[in-house]
């Protein structure tokens, strides 16, 4: 098949799924199979060179790190193809549930198996920087992790301490009442994959950027 | 219900009364006073302590005048205790304390962020919104959840206003210099590039500020302009990725940088992408006043006793997502 054949079959097909903040998500086919389709849209409340800037920066380093993850065991979406210019991105659809729609003890398991994840990534040098509950998705017990908008090639402490901040701010905020034994799980995770003392210096780098925020710290 | 509010957390001294009838409020008076420090300075907790304490009294007596409400007439006394400066909080607090114990009112302490955000609600009618804070002190992104409001973003180091303030004062402007920025920036449409930093629901400003100070000496209202466009983008942005997370259908701006049209303009175009309500606090009630105090202590009044002179301390450093809500 003709790629603008293919085009104009998976344009026929589309169908909104979610909204997201940077990118809407549409369910399309690709190859026949059930994919879904990222596109960041322009933003008109933004300034049109820092949009622009912003769209296809994220765009191509999301595909660039999403295919590269697999390497080292870290089950992402397969990306089939990215279009820079339009900043969307086709990937696999994974059929499965957001850890943020899971039961309370279940989330409690699985941020068991994030930590483990989010671990591996740091150990290879990426951050993911936008570690929230609903980019993570459960099919038949395996964990996928989605959306690299924001994901950066860093080994710098300060970098995975704020990935780990972020993903504490998360459980705090929308997950209260669990927040102490899903952190506690998911630090366990994190520590079986990056040792002992790897986790112990994140960790005192993630209570250094708390001391930064506004009103934490000083008498 | 009558209450006295009493706001003295930074560059505002202000009094106010507010009557509280079921779950409706009127404000009868709100009055004040703010310190300016001279051009091209920040506040100075103890020139600023000293201005409020010099203009308390005739802020209070212009504030029972103007409501036409005696002391006696009071059910309730509420002070800002914190966050903000030490020396000013004392200040507001000095006063509450000696009405208090004078007049055997009962004492409310109540938290500044918390007044922002109860005020902006009780003006605009906002049912459960997803807050943003944006002030001199706050930048938070916030929403209501069992009894607490959490934190779903938040500046990693200075706030929006201390952002716009230093670029200000380093430009030799009085502060705070919100409105001479905005001013400035809607002279200008040329974008020089600036670091845009998200980080998750989070943004950093620092990067931000040290570049645009060195973009300055090309073009003062093209820095302005650049300034405000990338900062203002980011908070649009953090925005929107707590909406899409939380699902939260209304979103309300508190704070002094609530006033910005520009950055209400950005968070409008957020809200009609997401179908969502868009609440902005009134220009003359965004920034610091006593109504935002009086307001949150009457709310408490309806479920808590006044708190014991002796226990009525000030608390610089405390933290909006450690207050229990009860009401």
């Amino acid at each position: 098949m003709s790629f603008k054949l293919r085009f104009k079959l998976v344009y026929k097909l589309l169908k909104l799924l979610k909204k997201g903040a940077e990118a809407d998500i549409y369910l399309t086919l690709w190859d026949g199979k059930k994919a879904i389709l990222k596109i960041r849209q322009k933003k008109d409340y933004r300034n049109e060179i820092l949009d622009k800037r912003i769209r296809m920066q994220r765009t191509v380093r999301e595909s660039e790190i999403i295919s590269d993850i697999k390497s080292f065991g870290v089950r992402s979406p397969l990306v089939y193809f990215v279009d820079p210019k339009k900043c969307e991105i086709y990937i696999q659809y994974v059929d499965g549930t957001s850890v943020k729609d899971l039961s309370n003890p279940k989330i409690i398991k699985t941020c068991e198996e994030i930590g483990k994840i989010v671990g591996l990534l740091h150990k290879n040098g990426i951050m993911h920087g936008d570690l929230t509950t609903s980019n993570f998705i459960v099919q038949k017990g395996k964990v996928f992790v989605i959306d690299f908008g924001l994901a950066q090639r860093t080994d710098k402490t300060e970098d995975h301490a704020i990935d780990l901040r972020l993903f504490k701010e998360i459980l705090n905020s929308a997950h209260a009442h669990i927040m102490e034994k899903a952190w506690i799980s998911f630090l366990k995770g994190y520590k079986k994959i990056v040792g002992i003392s790897r986790h112990n210096r994140v960790l005192i780098q993630v209570s250094v950027i708390e001391s930064r925020g506004r009103y934490a710290n000083v008498v | 219900m009558l209450g006295l509010g009493i706001e003295s957390t930074a560059h505002t001294f202000s009094c106010a009364i507010l009557e509280k009838k079921g779950k409706k409020g009127k404000i009868l008076s709100d009055i004040r006073k703010i310190y300016r420090p001279p051009d091209g300075e920040g506040i100075h907790p103890r020139e600023a302590s000293r201005h409020h304490a010099e203009n308390s009294p005739e802020v209070l007596s212009e504030c029972l005048k103007k409501a036409g409400v005696k002391m006696t007439d009071l059910d309730i006394i509420s002070y800002a205790a914190g966050p903000g400066l030490g020396p000013c909080l004392r200040i507001g607090a000095v006063v509450a304390r000696s009405l208090a114990s004078y007049y055997k009112i009962p004492i409310y302490p109540v938290n500044h962020a918390l007044g922002h955000i109860e005020l902006g609600k009780m003006l605009t009618g906002a049912k459960d919104p997803l807050v943003l804070l944006v002030s001199g002190g706050h930048t938070m992104i916030l929403a209501f959840l069992s009894k607490k409001w959490r934190v779903f973003g938040e500046t990693l180091d200075i706030t929006l206003g201390q952002l716009l303030d230093q670029i200000g004062r380093s430009a030799g402007f009085a502060s705070p210099c919100g409105t001479k920025i905005e001013e400035l920036a809607s002279k200008s449409t040329n974008y020089v590039n600036l670091p845009y930093v998200v980080k998750g629901n989070d943004v950093s400003f620092s990067g931000l500020l040290s570049a645009t100070k060195q973009i300055i000496p090309k073009g003062l209202e093209d820095a302005c302009f650049s300034l405000q466009e990338t900062a203002f983008a980011m908070i649009g942005e953090a925005t929107e990725r707590a909406l899409s997370f939380t699902g939260k259908k209304e979103l309300l701006i508190v704070g002094g940088v609530a006033a910005n049209k520009r950055l209400s303009e950005i968070l409008q175009s957020v809200c009609k992408r997401h179908n969502c309500k868009f609440f902005v606090s009134p220009r003359e009630y965004a920034g610091d006043c006593g109504s935002q105090i009086s307001w949150t202590g009457l709310l408490e009044s309806s479920t808590k006793q006044g708190v014991p002179i002796e226990e009525t301390f000030v608390r610089q450093s405390w933290r909006l997502d450690t207050v229990e809500v009860m009401y």
